[in-house]
């Protein structure tokens, strides 16, 4: 497979819907996010912030430039604080180049609802995050399900938006869950 | 006795009450199915669709990634997987409820449905609530909970679309993956509006589809108690695995203070990395999707003041896990794919094929989860065409499970009256030989002296009981006459060859329907293989295989001719140094090679067993035959007829891959070669080729409706090539086909193999 892992996964994802698009850096993927907030109500939610942040995430770096760009940050409280927000910003524990999707692994339910009530849920990860196979997903699984302080309780590969063919076989895009998913993904 | 009274003698056994609450009997739900033109519609389209489908997502996987992912490696290594939990469940278990504990989960193990439905019933009515958000979870259909609790007070909410309509329309799902896959939009559309009480487009599926956004948010905020499934317990980790589309799952397991689980015991795997085998197959499978668009891994409670409970369910699980055959279909991983490439299914549906549970696999656990009486009427509609094992992600022996179901209904029941005569004659072959003889003199004034009984013959005859229905079967396709002069009668007129250099020789095991209805294709098979140089003989003993006995569950009876038949083939290979035993009727073949050897292994005859398995290397196939004969070589002795299809010029030709040649048998290009390369006739592929006519042995007679409607089905594909002649390998199709073109009066020649070929010779 000669085909770099961000290729593989943009093709496997875009082929489900999902948008995936590549920046240089976290200044670009500010400007396109806050791009999209513009067009929603200025607005971005997003998980609380971690109780110990030593490494920020790329989507952590982000939120003081959106700011800068007058983009309102909402700290998400809870399902009923944000469903239904246009936008919901959050990262990924890696991504999955053999299926297009996100690991996403946060116990807390504040961060959890972000990206399943929000409507467009964008994730931003460094290309690094991504991993060839389901397998080196099923290795990270292992780690983070050990039993110990870190043990994470709810994770979730997301691949593309909700949807249905409940009715008449028709897709439908959008049903409980976000109606789009757009993945940036920072190089280094 | 009227004719709809012999309809149902044949199926009698089958369609008694015996069914439990809240559903319709057998016989209702099937024929309210086949009055249902939508369903029958919407599943028509779908089932092409869906085989076109997965076969690419499968196609794709092994593109990107190499024959390491293909469909066949993927299904053995998720087999091995499940076997392994099947095998030591008892400490997957123990590991699985150790880690989940140990992650503050609690778990209850029920051994009946009534234990569950109370436990979950116990929950809310300590902890004060009165609703509950469901998301889909086949068990708690299997346990019939929502009844359970709405009639205690307690409000269950299904939250997955299709789900939440069906129970809207106090109905069940009639597909474990595409529950509402029966309704139109306009159906749905009017549901929905009944519930919201406001209009809601009878036309506009997006519309529709968003309701059920508004409508549920403000249940799962309020909801006590959040229900799902699991579609894989991974031991290694204490980790439930689920896999939705929709985003309700997320919902329902994150919001409500309760999560509980259902799940039965089945759905034990060992580790993260199987579990990733399972889901490179379970999408794929089900939808043909690559993967669905939430796949959740939960290990105990996810938030502070929240319990989650896992309720494992045992309801027949730990009888089939005891049991030599039935252990298999514990591999289960609930795609459906069987019952999304069931051809019967396609005409009938999940509430018919099945009862709770539908399609094959349906068929094969109805008896454990809910007794052998639910299950008799579903099984009835299986042809055995085998198409469910060629999909089955996990390698189920799913058509002989469900062939061990019908022996045990049939046991339970007893065998139709008309059955046990039948197959009492054809077990004795002096008589089964007087019958026939008999009846091709009897039958003469329906035949006229032609090879077909059709109905129109029947005249005042029609008044008479057994006569009705017999016409009434020939209205949709002409039944066979007895041939005057059977197989067995011409044959003994030849006189061994003198070559000086023994040539190949082979034993014709021609099959009771080619001796005593189609003796001209079994002339065919041996005028083509003598125009190979082959010498053949023709083991004047020979009888019926008793597939035909088999397949109706009736053991005993095919033991008894399988028994005849290995012994009188071994004296037939030694008296005359046969080479190889050639039949040209692939589901004898299937029958002699494959079923004899399960079906003695079964009756723990060991010895017939180890007779069978070296009788079974030397019989082989007609088609499968002549391919090695014209390709390779195989023989010094062996020639090449100089083929001349100039009798058939202008001729196209279509081939109908009979069930037991392609999903037995593995035959698919060999005739395709002959008739092209070797004849050198135009072969147009008819859709769906691969598709059961309909015949399925008895099944024809029992469920007309069904066979019906498969035989038309294939009459018009093969009819939308434009071919003139319609071409197969297995008598029984054959014949199935026949009656249909000749009772619908279409102009096309129906032919074996052999047939085609005999005409090209020089």
């Amino acid at each position: 497979m000669t085909e770099s892992l961000f290729a593989q996964f943009q093709r496997r994802l875009s082929a489900l819907g999902g948008e995936v698009i590549n920046v240089d850096d976290v200044a670009q993927a500010a400007e396109l996010i806050a791009e999209r907030a513009r067009q929603g109500d200025g607005s971005v939610v997003v998980p609380p912030a971690p109780l110990t942040s030593n490494d920020l995430s790329p989507w952590q770096l982000v939120i003081p430039p959106l700011r800068d760009k007058g983009i309102t940050i909402r700290e998400s409280a809870g399902a009923a604080s944000i469903a239904d927000a246009p936008i919901g910003l959050s990262g990924a524990e890696l991504a999955i180049a053999e299926t297009g999707s996100v690991m996403l692994a946060e116990n807390a339910l504040e961060a959890r609802v972000v990206s399943m009530l929000t409507l467009t849920h964008i994730v931003l990860i460094p290309e690094s995050a991504i991993v060839p196979m389901l397998d080196d997903a099923g290795a990270r699984l292992q780690a983070l399900t050990r039993t110990g302080p870190g043990q994470r309780h709810y994770i979730s590969f997301i691949t593309g938006s909700s949807r249905t063919s409940d009715i008449e076989r028709v897709l439908t895009i959008g049903v409980q869950g976000p109606k789009a998913l757009c993945v940036i993904v920072v190089k280094g | 006795m009227n004719d709809r009274d012999l309809q149902n003698v044949i199926h009698h056994a089958t369609t008694d009450s015996g069914e439990t609450s809240g559903e319709q009997p057998f016989a209702a739900r099937l024929e309210h199915a086949l009055a249902d033109e939508q369903m029958h519609a919407a599943l028509e389209r779908f089932a092409p669709a869906w085989r076109a489908s997965r076969a690419a997502v499968f196609s794709a996987e092994e593109a990107d990634y190499g024959p390491d992912y293909s469909f066949a490696v993927l299904r053995s290594q998720l087999r091995q997987a499940k076997d392994y939990a099947i095998a030591h469940q008892p400490e997957l278990l123990a590991q699985f409820k150790a880690q989940a504990q140990a992650a503050g989960a609690i778990i209850f193990e029920a051994r009946t449905v009534e234990e569950a439905n109370e436990y979950i019933y116990r929950l809310c009515r300590d902890k004060g609530i009165d609703l509950v958000v469901k998301s889909k979870t086949m068990v708690s259909e299997e346990t019939e909970l929502n009844h359970y609790l709405e009639a205690r007070g307690i409000k269950p909410v299904e939250t997955d679309l299709g789900e939440w309509v069906a129970q809207l329309d106090h109905e069940r799902p009639s597909h474990m993956v595409m529950p509402i896959i029966h309704k139109t939009r306009q159906q749905v559309g009017a549901t929905l509006s009944q519930a919201t009480g406001r209009e809601i487009s009878r036309d506009d599926i997006a519309e529709q589809v968003a309701v059920i956004r508004t409508e549920h948010r403000q249940s799962f905020l309020n909801a006590g108690m959040g229900i799902s499934g699991a579609n894989a317990l991974i031991a290694e980790s204490g980790t439930v695995m689920m896999v939705t589309n929709e985003g309700n799952g997320r919902m329902v397991t994150s919001l409500p203070r309760v999560h509980v689980v259902m799940a039965g015991y089945e759905k034990l795997i060992g580790t993260f990395a199987e579990a990733m085998t399972q889901l490179r197959l379970l999408a794929r499978s089900a939808t043909a999707q690559p993967i669905t668009s939430y796949t959740t891994f939960i290990t105990g409670p996810s938030a502070p003041n929240h319990e989650m409970h896992i309720v494992l369910l045992d309801n027949g699980r730990s009888e089939m896990r005891a049991d030599p055959r039935f252990h298999e279909a514990l591999r289960c991983i609930r795609c459906a794919a069987c019952a999304n490439i069931c051809p019967p299914y396609q005409q009938v549906g999940g509430h018919a094929f099945g009862y709770i549970y539908s399609g094959a696999i349906g068929l094969v656990v109805t008896p454990f989860h809910h007794g052998i009486a639910a299950g008799a009427g579903p099984q009835s509609l299986c042809v055995s065409c085998n198409a469910c094992e060629t999909v089955c992600p996990v390698e189920i022996p799913l058509p002989s499970l469900i062939l061990d179901v019908r022996r045990r209904t049939m046991d339970a029941k007893g065998l139709p009256w008309i059955k046990k005569l039948v197959f009492g004659t054809m077990a004795r072959p002096r008589i089964f030989d007087l019958f026939a003889r008999l009846a091709s003199i009897g039958q003469i004034p329906l035949s006229r002296g032609s090879a077909y009984i059709r109905a129109h013959n029947f005249g005042l005859l029609n008044r008479l009981p057994i006569m009705s229905f017999l016409a009434q079967q020939a209205g949709w396709r002409s039944l066979p006459a007895f041939a005057a002069r059977p197989l067995r009668d011409r044959v003994k007129t030849r006189a061994p060859g003198d070559d000086v250099e023994k040539p190949l020789t082979v034993a014709y095991f021609a099959g009771c329907m080619t001796d005593r209805l189609y003796p001209e294709m079994g002339e065919a098979v041996i005028k083509v293989l003598e125009a190979c140089g082959i010498q053949v003989t023709y083991p004047q003993a020979q009888n019926c295989c008793g597939l035909i006995a088999l397949n109706s569950g009736d053991r005993r009876d095919a033991a008894a001719m399988a028994r005849q038949t290995v012994a009188m083939l071994e004296r037939a290979l030694q008296a005359s140094g046969a080479d190889y035993i050639v039949s040209a009727t692939t589901s004898c073949v299937a029958s002699i090679t494959q079923d004899y050897l399960k079906l003695f292994e079964d009756l723990h005859q060991y010895d017939w067993l180890r007779r069978a398995q070296a009788l079974a290397e030397k019989v082989i196939d007609f088609t499968h035959f002549m391919d090695k004969v014209l390709v390779d070589s195989i023989h010094p002795t062996t020639t090449i007829p100089l083929w001349n299809a100039a009798a058939l010029s202008g001729a196209v030709v279509t081939y109908h891959d009979s069930c037991q040649s392609n999903n037995c048998l593995h035959l698919q290009p060999e005739a395709r070669r002959i008739i092209q390369d070797t004849l050198g006739l135009e072969l147009r592929e008819m859709p769906q080729s691969d598709v059961c006519c309909g015949f399925g042995g008895s099944t024809s007679l029992e469920h007309p409706e069904v066979s019906r409607r498969l035989l038309d089905n294939k009459l018009a594909n093969a009819a939308s090539t434009g071919a003139t002649l319609i071409v197969a390998d297995n008598p029984g199709c054959l014949m199935h086909l026949r009656g249909g073109v000749d009772a619908q009066g279409k102009q096309v020649r129906v032919l074996h193999l052999a047939q085609l070929m005999a005409e090209c010779l020089p």
